[in-house]
């Protein structure tokens, strides 16, 4: 199988050996991360002594239903923003787009918190479910692509600035939004927005992470299929299109996309900045720019250091525990200057 | 079989761009387009090229109507060297070249490319520079990789049937003479082997001595369209460029200082 597997990247002949043996090794990175993650916490719990049936009930309980869920929400989470980051840098030619940084996840957050304090007022809840809070993030995200897309088109690589300004007017209103929301809402509603703000894994179960994961997976897949086009995207879009990229279709698969998962990241696990706009450098410093690897390698790369920073989160103040979106920006905010920086140098 | 433009208008709010203009590019012609700045050249390239629709008149593709034509059927019927725009990452040439190889959209196992590549490259003379990255180079390299880039494209093997055809606004931008040349030859070989090419020049000289056809731009009007030596003469050029230009037939040259 794996050996299908190599024939079948290879025959896509823009991803090279070296982006390959990178993705694998990233792969295999990312099984072990998971493990050791799952086994580290306030109790020690061996992946491997669960396998050999040296684990009593309890530590069972704990880690299938609080340990791993949460571990394996973290690096959805992690693995859909980057992503996102990834897509988004390349739709809009401009490596400084990041859902969180332009506005995307905050329009979720909103679209969220809007649910939350109102919604249960307007829409019944037998006609969602459960699902209600993910589909309105979806709808609030895809609003905000939408917007940036109006706002920055045709401004080509000046655009840059202006899509930052445009993001941090979104982030402004939307905090405006979930502040009024906030003022408004009762006890308990209040609990679970403060929670949109900083970002946690706490608390998730399966019966929400399981579709979500699906969807999301359908969505990486929606994602591959474009990848090519969006490296001919970066020549220009009249350039894309006289090569046979149908550029409206493009952008809508890409709009599209971005907003599902990060609409489903945030509405599981509120707002976290600066991953989706640091992995895909990273992707691209350790092995290119094409999209056929940088996506895939965006993904796990992701969801890797999603991973790390919740063990982080969990264990550096045991037994309390740190946001993890405060762990993610303290990181994420000196890589942000960097780039900057440098590209000013160019 | 060519591209026929019908009567074409285009126009953005009230300022027409292109004022009812009908041309023709054949397979085996290099037609040359000139005209002063804000003529509409480039608008009229990229109508040809779909990229914009016309607001009145009709284009045609080998007798199909272009809106009828699919993206992906256009990108193996046509290729387009605009303007090039900037990078934003740090893809290398070779990179870049393989843009132009559909092949790769199609997912066929080509063992092709490499060496058309090497033929490509070379003939273009960037063969040196295909592991540099494309934001490295000068402008004047650039655009002779977007010209390999619109080149192959042409040389796919996927519907070797066709005609095919290129749009070229101003290639010859930042290339110093001994490229400008280089280029013109190989548009020349590639006309000699049937292909129709559309190409905007400022370079009247150029244009005197290596079109079949010439056509004439000004103020988003057909001034004049034909052969070089008839519709050449010291009125029309200095009428439509507004400055006192002179031409001399028999030893092709024109004169404006």
């Amino acid at each position: 199988m794996m050996s299908n597997l190599i024939n079948y990247s290879l025959s896509f002949q823009f991803i090279n050996k070296r982006q390959l043996s990178i993705i694998l090794s990233l792969l295999l990175i990312f099984f072990v991360t998971l493990s050791v993650a799952i086994s580290i916490g306030s109790f020690k719990l061996s992946i491997l002594d669960y396998f050999a049936g040296n684990l009593s009930q309890l530590h069972q309980k704990v880690l299938l239903h609080i340990r791993a869920p949460r571990v394996l929400l973290a690096a959805l989470v992690g693995a859909s923003l980057s992503l996102s980051g990834a897509c988004l840098q390349g739709l809009f030619r401009n490596p400084l787009a990041d859902p969180g940084l332009i506005g995307v996840s905050s329009g979720a957050a909103l679209g969220a918190a809007l649910t939350i304090v109102l919604g249960a007022k307007i829409i019944p809840s037998y006609l969602f479910g459960p699902y209600i809070l993910p589909f309105s993030a979806i709808v609030g995200s895809a609003t905000v692509i939408i917007l940036l897309f109006a706002f920055t088109k045709g401004f080509g690589v000046k655009s840059m600035i202006y899509m930052l300004l445009v993001g941090i007017a979104v982030n402004a209103f939307s905090g405006v939004g979930i502040g009024i929301l906030t003022y408004i809402s009762s006890e308990s509603e209040l609990r679970s927005l403060t929670f949109w703000t900083m970002g946690s894994f706490g608390g998730v179960t399966w019966d929400l992470i399981l579709p979500a994961a699906l969807t999301i997976f359908f969505a990486f897949l929606w994602t591959f299929r474009i990848s090519r086009k969006l490296d001919l995207l970066q020549l220009g879009e009249s350039e894309a299109y006289s090569l046979g990229v149908n550029i409206k279709r493009l952008r809508f698969d890409i709009i599209i996309s971005s907003a599902i998962i990060v609409g489903i990241s945030v509405s599981l696990s509120g707002m976290i900045g600066f991953v989706g706009l640091i992995v895909p450098h990273l992707a691209r410093l350790f092995g290119g720019v094409n999209h056929n690897y940088l996506l895939p390698a965006s993904i796990l790369t992701g969801a890797i250091i999603m991973i790390f920073a919740d063990l982080l989160s969990r264990v550096l103040i045991q037994p309390a525990e740190l946001p993890v979106g405060l762990i993610t920006s303290a990181i994420g905010s000196p890589f942000f200057l960097w780039l900057i920086f440098n590209m000013r140098k160019k | 079989m060519s591209i026929v433009v019908n009567s074409a208008f285009y126009s953005v709010k009230d300022l027409e761009i292109v004022k009812d203009i009908s041309i023709e590019i054949t397979p085996g012609e290099l037609l040359t387009v000139l005209g002063p700045n804000g003529s509409g050249k480039s608008t009229l390239l990229k109508l040809i090229s779909g990229d914009i629709i016309p607001t009145k008149g009709e284009i045609f593709i080998d007798s199909e109507p272009l809106k009828t034509i699919s993206i992906k059927r256009r990108a193996l019927k046509r290729s387009v060297m605009s303007q090039s725009q900037q990078i934003m990452y740090d893809f290398s040439v070779k990179d870049i070249i393989r843009m132009g190889w559909l092949n790769d959209l199609k997912n066929k196992n080509n063992f092709n490319f490499l060496n058309i590549l090497k033929d490509v490259s070379s003939e273009c003379k960037i063969s040196h520079l295909l592991n540099r990255s494309i934001n490295n180079l000068s402008g004047g390299e650039q655009r002779r990789v977007h010209f390999a880039r619109a080149l192959i494209q042409l040389k796919n093997d996927l519907n070797n049937q066709d005609n095919k055809y290129m749009l070229l606004d101003e290639p010859t931008a930042n290339l110093d003479i001994s490229y400008e040349l280089n280029l013109i030859k190989i548009l020349k070989k590639e006309v000699s082997n049937g292909i129709g090419v559309f190409l905007i020049l400022h370079d009247l000289n150029l244009a005197l001595n290596f079109s079949d056809k010439i056509a004439l731009l000004k103020e988003g009007r057909l001034v004049e369209f034909g052969q070089p030596k008839r519709i050449f003469n010291d009125k029309t050029l200095s009428k439509i460029y507004d400055t006192p230009i002179s031409v001399d037939l028999n030893s092709k040259r024109v004169n404006y200082y």
